[in-house]
C-alpha cells in the first residue's frame, strides 16, 4: 500500500499517465507530473482545462480511469485505495466557499477539528494559533454571514490547516479577492512552504503562479502543454520583450514580417529579444498608445493555449 | 506560530470509524442547536393542539376500539408519525440542501471523512431527532394521562429506530432526486398514505384484506404497532417481527442509499 523508497521520500505527489473521462467527455488525458516535498506547484489552464478534475483525483473525490501504468501517489498513498489517509494529511481549499453559515468562525473550526479527531484542548490551542496566523482573531465569535469574502477565504485556509497537513491543495485560492487579501494570502503560503508544507494550487492569475511557484504545468483540454519553472519557461519559450500597441489601426503591418506578432480585436503585440528595436519603434506612438515591457507568464499562457474563449 | 511540533506528538492515523461518524453527528447537533428555540419548541406544541382538537372534538364521537378508549388508541398511534416526519424531512430537504446548495458535504468529504461516514452520521442524527420528537409528544401525552402504561417510556427508543429507518428511506429517495421539487412526490405520494394506512388513526384490521397486505409493507405500520403495544401495555413476542422488519429495512435501504449517494459525490 505504501511503496516508499528513498527517492519517493522526497516526492509529495506523483502523477503518471492519468486519464479521466466523463461519458464521452475527456476531462484529463495522459497527464503526468511530479511535485517534490516543500515546493509549490501550480496547474494552470483555461476554464474547463481539467485542473479541478485533476486536483479532485488526488484526494479520491474523482476516481481516475483504470488504465495499466496509470498511477497517482500522494504522500505515498494511492487515492483510489487510501483516500482517508491522504485526506487526513492534506489540507484542501475548494474553489467554492463551503463554510457552515449557521455557525461562528470558531465553531466552524471546532466542528472540523472533530472530523480530524483532534482532542478538544489541543484543538483550542491550534485554532487560536491559526486564527492569529490568518489574522482573524478579532472575528472569532462572528457569524460567517457577518464577515467579508476575504475573511471567509482566509478562514477556509485556516480550516484546511487544522490538522497541520504536509500537503496543501488550493483550488483558485484568491479568485475574487482584493489585492491586499491576495498578497496577504501569498505571504502565508510562502511561510507555510518555508515550514515544509508542499503546496499545490490552481489559479487563473499568472502573477500568482509566477510569484509562488517553483514549477508549474499549463494544461489545455485535459492535456499537458508545457511544464517547468516559470522563469525558465518564459526564457525558453518567449521572446524577452513585447511592445503592445493598444490601437492596432495606428500601425502599419510591415513590421510583422520581421518580428513575431499577435493580433487581438483591437491590439497588436510585437515580440523580440532586442529591446532597442521595440524602443525605437515605440517612439512613433503617443505615450498612451503603447506599452513596452518584458514578457511574462500571461504572454506565455496565451501563446500556448490560444486567445480563443474556452467557456463554450 | 505555525508550530507543527505540538501536532506531531499525536498519532498520525485517521480517527476510527466510530469517531468519524460521531463527529458528523456532532456537527449536525451543533448546527441544529443554533436555533434551539425554533427547532426544539414546536415538537411540544403539536401534541397540545392534537389533544385540544381531538380530545375536545372528535373524541366524543368514537367509543371503544376493543377494550381501549379511542382517545388512548389514537394517542398511542400518534406517537409514531413525528419520528417519521422529522427524519424524512431532515434526509430529503436537509440532505439535498447540504448536498447541492450549501456544499457542506464537499467540505466534509474533503476533510478526514468518507461518504459512508457522512451518511451514517446523518442517519444517526435523524434517529436522534426521531427520539427527541417522540419524547416531546410522549411528555405532553403523559402529562394529560393519555398513556396508561409505564412501558410507554420505551417510545423514544422506538422513535430513534424509526428515525433511522425513515432516514434510510429518505436518503434513498434523495439519491434519485435532481431538483428539490421532486420531494413533493415522496411526501404526498408516500408519507401521506403511510400516515393513513399504517394503523395510526384506525386499526388496519378493519381494512379490506389486500390493503392490509399493503400496509404490512409500510414501515410506519411496524413502528406504530410496537409503540402502541408499549403504551397500552400489550407487549407480545410477535412484535419481534416488527422490530426485525425495522432493522432489516434500515440496513438494506440504508446500504442502497449510501451506495447511490456515493456515486453522486465521487465520480
Amino acid at each position: 500500500m505504501t511503496d516508499k523508497n528513498n527517492s519517493a521520500d522526497e516526492i509529495a505527489v506523483e502523477v503518471e499517465y492519468v486519464f479521466k473521462h466523463f461519458n464521452a467527455f475527456q476531462a484529463v488525458s495522459d497527464l503526468s507530473f511530479c511535485v517534490p516535498k516543500a515546493t509549490c506547484f501550480a496547474l494552470l489552464g483555461p476554464n474547463g482545462a481539467g485542473k479541478t478534475t485533476m486536483m479532485n483525483m488526488l484526494i479520491g473525490r474523482i476516481l481516475r480511469d483504470k488504465i495499466s501504468h496509470s498511477k497517482i501517489s500522494v504522500l505515498g498513498y494511492d487515492p483510489n485505495k487510501n483516500e482517508l489517509e491522504i485526506k487526513y494529511n492534506t489540507g484542501i481549499v475548494p474553489q467554492e466557499n463551503n463554510l457552515d453559515v449557521e455557525l461562528t468562525v470558531i465553531e466552524n473550526l471546532m466542528v472540523y477539528s472533530k472530523f480530524y479527531g483532534i482532542p478538544k484542548k489541543e484543538a483550542s490551542k491550534r485554532i487560536h494559533e491559526l486564527l492569529s496566523f490568518m489574522e482573524l482573531s478579532e472575528k472569532r465569535s462572528s457569524l460567517i454571514k457577518q464577515i467579508s469574502g476575504g475573511m471567509q477565504r482566509r478562514l477556509i485556509i485556516a480550516r484546511a490547516l487544522l490538522n497541520a497537513p504536509c500537503l496543501l491543495i488550493l483550488d483558485e485560492p484568491t479568485t475574487g479577492l482584493d489585492p491586499q487579501v491576495r498578497q496577504a494570502i501569498w505571504d502565508k503560503l510562502r511561510i507555510l512552504k518555508a515550514s515544509g508544507v508542499t503546496i499545490l494550487l490552481t489559479t487563473h492569475y499568472m502573477d500568482e503562479a509566477h510569484q509562488l511557484c517553483d514549477n508549474l504545468l499549463i494544461m489545455h483540454q485535459g492535456k499537458k502543454i508545457i511544464e517547468g519553472n516559470p522563469h525558465n519557461l518564459i526564457r525558453d519559450h518567449m521572446e524577452a520583450y513585447v511592445l503592445e500597441i493598444i490601437n492596432k489601426q495606428l500601425f502599419n503591418d510591415t513590421y510583422c514580417n520581421t518580428l513575431r506578432c499577435e493580433r487581438t480585436a483591437t491590439r497588436l503585440m510585437l515580440y523580440t529579444n532586442q529591446f532597442e528595436d521595440l524602443q525605437t519603434l515605440s517612439k512613433t506612438f503617443g505615450a498612451a498608445d503603447y506599452v513596452l515591457r518584458p514578457t511574462n507568464l500571461e504572454d506565455l499562457f496565451l501563446k500556448v493555449t490560444g486567445r480563443g474563449l474556452n467557456d463554450g | 506560530m505555525m508550530d507543527k511540533r505540538g501536532m506531531e506528538k499525536r498519532k498520525s492515523s485517521p480517527p476510527s470509524f466510530f469517531h468519524r461518524v460521531y463527529s458528523v453527528w456532532y456537527r449536525h447537533i451543533r448546527v441544529y442547536n443554533k436555533h434551539l428555540i425554533s427547532n426544539g419548541f414546536p415538537p411540544f406544541l403539536e401534541p397540545l393542539f392534537f389533544i385540544a382538537g381531538i380530545g375536545l372534538g372528535l373524541g366524543n364521537y368514537v367509543g371503544l376500539i376493543g377494550d381501549t378508549p379511542y382517545l388512548s388508541f389514537l394517542a398511542a398511534g400518534m406517537l409514531a408519525p413525528p419520528a417519521m416526519f422529522t427524519a424524512a424531512f431532515e434526509c430529503t430537504f436537509g440532505t439535498f440542501i447540504r448536498l447541492e446548495f450549501d456544499k457542506a458535504y464537499d467540505g466534509m468529504v474533503s476533510s478526514s471523512l468518507t461518504v459512508s461516514d457522512l451518511f451514517i452520521g446523518e442517519m444517526l442524527f435523524a434517529g436522534t431527532k426521531g427520539l427527541f420528537f417522540s419524547f416531546a409528544v410522549l411528555t405532553i401525552f403523559m402529562i394529560f394521562g393519555l398513556i396508561p402504561s409505564k412501558m410507554g417510556l420505551l417510545t423514544p427508543l422506538i422513535g430513534f429506530l424509526s428515525g433511522l429507518m425513515f432516514a434510510a428511506l429518505a436518503l434513498f429517495v434523495t439519491s434519485f432526486v435532481k431538483t428539490i421539487n421532486h420531494f413533493n412526490f415522496f411526501l404526498t405520494g408516500c408519507l401521506t398514505p403511510m400516515f393513513f394506512f399504517s394503523g395510526v388513526i384506525f386499526p388496519i384490521t378493519n381494512l379490506p384484506y389486500p390493503v392490509q397486505i399493503g400496509s404490512e409493507i409500510f414501515p410506519l405500520t411496524h413502528s406504530t404497532r410496537i409503540i402502541r403495544a408499549c403504551c397500552l401495555d400489550a407487549l407480545h413476542w410477535s412484535l419481534l417481527w416488527d422490530l426485525l422488519y425495522i432493522i432489516v429495512f434500515t440496513i438494506i435501504i440504508g446500504w442502497l442509499a449510501i451506495s447511490r449517494l456515493r456515486k453522486r459525490l465521487i465520480q
